[in-house]
């Protein structure tokens, strides 16, 4: 198993599950069927967490096959370029629909459409397109008898060409980010502000349904819940920014990969919260009530993990250098 | 103008050396790591009451959130003994760096408002929460002022140090 592996084994996932959701959301419209429309709702968020952890595994991936015969690093950076514009518009897309569904709660099952339902479509549509490419310029690296080499990158169709004109290059992205240290700086500080923010409400929300402060109604300070998605929204962006600055030394980090682990386990979590009745249990309790045992697991997973999360962010420093793979 | 001496004096101290150069995952990295974990629960637990304070969530009753104070205490007691240990560690690094007492300053204004909150917001109880509120808002806007600032002079210590220990 190298890093290879991994980027061949997840990026999968994003590209259909993508595709997946939106052919769910446009059913949904035809059919207006409000239950078909919740589940693209949730799955491009999720898609955006994994398409995340696959973005993140290409630099790996990349380290694997470039000493390899045959293959392109223009092809690769060509590749790369695609999926950090394909990442963008997935992760607002992911953004949109977490508003999508937030709004969507507590209103009445015949709910309108709004600004916010038009914006998932757009972006989910542009999003589609946008993956394939990426799926395309990816597969071009280790598939030379669909195209070869150079003359890819330089011919193109015309459609391709207009992409790629929008299309970052990887390589002055990376340098736009640590031309300056004190740009480097201002990233770090938003991500502990992100991290204050994260913790602050999801923590005493957990702390809540484990017993703490019990006089609190969980439902009230459930609607914390759109800081804490800032939170980890200001979060999200800081750590693409310093992953794509700094690649080579996240890639070779087993403190960072255990991190990633750990926040997509706190993906399942999430879901296990809103999916299973975990949530319905606790959301109209009052002051002095009690919890019942799944929604306490529920937040006590989510604490360890938050933790887990922090530490393993503190020691990415320390174990730079710990994966000696294919530098 | 060179650094005072007796901060050469803390780091040539056995328990100075071995915060800063053991290998061990308990040394250095533990501490920063206890300090992280303390300023979450210290601001954290603030900027929620500060948000509340400011009209987010309003469904939250206020008197219940002085528990949370006890949070902000538990933060900031962490976040005091791992501090000091972080200045043993590198005393010339943060002695010798402007920065580091603005940051002291910051975090001392914002305990100062935190604990006006407690005691004259929170634990008065003759109050409404509309008085709560009236009392504690501009409490609130200075105390998110101070946090912010408290975590970017911190954060700025990693970047605008002027030696990382005693010059030779």
């Amino acid at each position: 198993m190298n890093f290879a592996h991994l980027h061949l084994l997840l990026n999968h996932f994003p590209i259909i599950g993508t595709m997946v959701g939106l052919g769910l959301f446009l059913i949904s419209l035809g059919g207006k069927n409000e239950d078909l429309r919740r589940a693209s709702l949730i799955i491009f968020p999720a898609m955006a967490l994994l398409g995340i952890l696959t973005f993140f595994s290409g630099t790996g991936a990349q380290g694997a096959i470039k000493k390899l015969p045959g293959v392109s690093e223009a092809l690769i950076e060509r590749h790369q370029g695609a999926a950090m514009l394909a990442l963008l518009f997935m992760e607002i897309t992911g953004a949109l629909s977490l508003t999508g569904l937030w709004k969507l709660h507590g209103t009445s099952r015949q709910a309108r459409w709004n600004w916010n339902m038009s914006a998932v479509l757009l972006f989910s549509i542009v999003t589609v397109g946008l993956m394939a490419r990426v799926g395309n310029t990816g597969g071009d690296i280790r598939h030379p008898e669909i195209s070869s080499g150079q003359e890819a990158v330089a011919e193109g169709s015309m459609m391709s060409k207009m992409v790629h004109a929008f299309e970052p290059a990887p390589a002055r992205v990376a340098e736009l980010m640590t031309a300056s240290k004190w740009w480097w700086a201002f990233m770090m500080d938003m991500h502990f502000v992100g991290l204050v923010l994260l913790i602050g409400t999801v923590g005493i929300l957990d702390l809540r349904m484990l017993g703490f402060a019990k006089q609190i109604p969980i439902g009230a300070l459930h609607r914390l819940l759109p800081w804490a998605m800032a939170g980890f929204g200001i979060n999200l962006v800081t750590g693409v920014m310093a992953f794509t600055g700094m690649d080579q030394y996240y890639t070779y980090d087993w403190a960072f990969w255990l991190k990633m682990l750990a926040i997509m386990l706190l993906g399942l979590n999430v879901a296990a919260f809103y999916l299973t009745d975990a949530f319905e249990s606790v959301e109209h309790l009052g002051p002095g009530e009690d919890a019942p045992p799944l929604a306490k697991f529920i937040a006590a997973t989510s604490l360890f993990l938050w933790f887990a999360v922090i530490t393993l962010g503190r020691y990415i420093q320390s174990f730079s250098d710990t994966i000696a793979i294919h530098k | 103008m060179a650094p005072p001496m007796f901060l050469q004096a803390i780091e040539d101290t056995g328990f100075s050396t071995w915060l800063r150069e053991s290998e061990s995952p308990f040394a250095f990295y533990f501490i920063l790591l206890i300090h992280t974990f303390g300023l979450a629960l210290l601001v954290g637990a603030n900027a929620v009451v500060d948000l509340r304070l400011l009209g987010v969530a309003r469904a939250i009753p206020l008197a219940p959130l002085q528990r949370l104070f006890r949070v902000m205490w538990i933060g900031f007691a962490m976040n005091a003994v791992t501090g000091i240990l972080l200045v043993l560690a590198y005393p010339t690094k943060s002695l010798t760096n402007p920065d580091f007492y603005i940051k002291l300053a910051l975090i001392g204004l914002a305990i100062w408002v935190m604990q006006k909150l407690n005691t004259q917001v929170f634990q008065d109880s003759s109050l409404s929460e509309a008085d709560m509120i009236a009392k504690g808002a501009s409490l609130a806007k200075y105390s998110l002022f101070l946090w912010f600032g408290a975590i970017t002079a911190g954060r700025l210590l990693a970047y605008t140090y002027k030696y990382l220990t005693f010059p030779s």
